[in-house]
């Protein structure tokens, strides 16, 4: 606005620069301002020598008020920032795993819808019944499978993956008959990754289906996003017992759903 | 359009020329939020920094992950020599690298809970190091055995237990020294500096420990 409004050459731009600079505290605004003056030419509009003032204060007063108004942004822009990011933090800062959990759409959680089923992880030999398949708690085996992103090819005991995800693991199961480009973007998902492994499951009602201790999620596509969600958060922190391993002690890397009574060989 | 009220208060400045305040009160006015602003951005930049904790990406969140799972491994086979090793000072170095080690894991994940970060990561293990060691399609990171060095340690009997441990051990506490100076080099969060800082030291004396008792045992 300034730049092009017209006026006289030589009065205007010594009157602009020494009440500006000093004022707004803005030089490089001033500068333009002033160094485009001299080249615009004089117009009729501006009138002959008598019209001089009204022409030099149109411009003056809005140079000048460029400055506060451009600060009153400024300090208002930062204070909305600081408040927006202060909210933004305490929302976001205090979610908790489960709150990340819960929004992941189609997880059950069984710790809230039902409790009981999931309320017995007593040891026990020998194969167990389940209120869901796969199970998501319950009764289980002394002996944990090892869950140190294993990668499983055959399926393995419930009973065993169980104790696992007691420990904290999550467990990805797919019906045997996922296409092998399917189950290699499944085991991208565990592999390498404590707390997690993977096994085809005999009768699965969806291609896929991954629990941990309470939780489960059953979806259509091994593409799904859901499922590194599911497994990134609940990872070790849907553990019953904070602080269990799933690499040292008492573990099986056997397959084969028929659970496995093992010594407690000690260390092994 | 210029109000009629600024035109006045220009003219009255242009008349006086020199003197730069037409109007002082918006000088004064403009001088104070350009103070307030500063003070805004200093105390902005100041919070941030002193509230900030070690994002996702971070070396301190790379090593807290990487390094309960390396740890794992160590307690893993610590705990074979505990059970199942013949010479009495390989159960007892066994028993005590498993206890410190499995501790350290606990201190590691309450950081990666205090940072509001999960325990599994999204960026791939060891990425986080400074010099850009790479792990392989298994996750093996520095020193860690492989499953079948991890089976056969499982299955060794007798004083194959002690010659297999501290072979393994030896290498597992060279990768975590290189990993702890990895850290070390990459951050300056005092929880985690002290935490390196004494893994490194301990790991080190450890594996002068251990070589010890394998000239003992062969």
């Amino acid at each position: 606005m300034s730049i092009s409004t017209p006026g006289g050459p030589q009065r205007r731009p010594t009157v602009v620069s020494t009440g500006k600079k000093p004022a707004a505290g803005r030089p490089a605004a001033d500068t333009k301002a002033a160094s485009t003056k001299p080249a615009t030419p004089k117009r009729a509009g501006g009138g002959g020598k008598g019209p001089r003032k009204p022409i030099t204060p149109v411009k003056v007063s809005q140079g000048r008020s460029w400055g506060p108004i451009a600060l009153f942004v400024a300090v208002g822009v930062l204070a909305t920032s600081i408040i927006g990011y202060g909210a933004w933090a305490a929302i976001r800062g205090a979610q908790t795993w489960e709150e990340k959990a819960a929004q992941i759409e189609g997880i059950v959680n069984f710790r809230e819808t039902d409790p009981e089923a999931i309320s017995n992880s007593e040891h026990r030999s020998g194969k167990q019944e389940y209120a869901q398949s796969p199970p998501v708690g319950g009764p289980h085996n002394n002996t944990w499978q090892r869950c140190l992103g294993d990668v499983y090819d055959a399926p393995i005991a419930a009973e065993h993956a169980l104790h696992s995800m007691e420990h904290g693991a999550i467990w990805l199961t797919y019906r045997p008959d996922l296409p092998a480009a399917d189950v290699e973007k499944l085991a991208d998902v565990v592999r390498g990754n404590d707390f997690m492994m993977m096994s085809p499951y005999e009768g699965l009602d969806k291609p896929v289906s991954i629990q941990a201790w309470g939780y489960q999620l059953k979806v259509d596509n091994a593409d799904d996003p859901r499922i590194k969600e599911f497994a990134t958060t609940l990872a070790q922190n849907a553990t019953v017992e904070p602080g269990a391993t799933c690499s040292a002690g008492n573990y099986t890397t056997g397959t084969g759903t028929e659970p496995r009574d093992l010594q407690p060989s000690m260390g092994g | 359009m210029p109000s009629a009220v600024q035109e006045t208060a220009v003219e009255e400045r242009a008349a006086s020329a020199e003197p730069r305040p037409g109007s002082p009160m918006l000088r004064y006015l403009t001088l104070a939020m350009t103070a307030l602003l500063l003070l805004g951005i200093g105390w902005t930049a100041a919070t941030l920094y002193a509230g900030r904790t070690p994002g996702e990406t971070s070396a301190e969140a790379g090593f807290a992950r990487d390094m309960s799972r390396h740890h794992a491994q160590a307690v893993e086979m610590a705990m074979v020599a505990y059970a199942k090793g013949q010479d009495p000072a390989v159960r007892q170095i066994g028993y005590d690298i498993a206890l410190t080690q499995q501790a350290q894991i606990g201190h590691m994940q309450r950081w990666l809970q205090e940072w509001d970060l999960l325990p599994t990561g999204s960026r791939p293990a060891m990425e986080w190091m400074p010099d850009g060691v790479t792990v392989d399609a298994n996750g093996l990171m520095p020193g860690m055995a492989t499953r079948e060095e991890i089976a056969s340690l499982h299955e060794a009997q007798g004083a194959e237990v002690d010659r297999l441990f501290l072979d393994l051990m030896i290498k597992h506490h060279i990768g975590g020294v290189h990993m702890a100076d990895g850290v070390l080099d990459a951050s300056d969060r005092p929880e985690v500096v002290r935490m390196a800082q004494s893994m490194k030291q301990g790991q080190q004396k450890e594996i002068n420990e251990l070589r010890k008792l394998q000239q003992g045992v062969g």
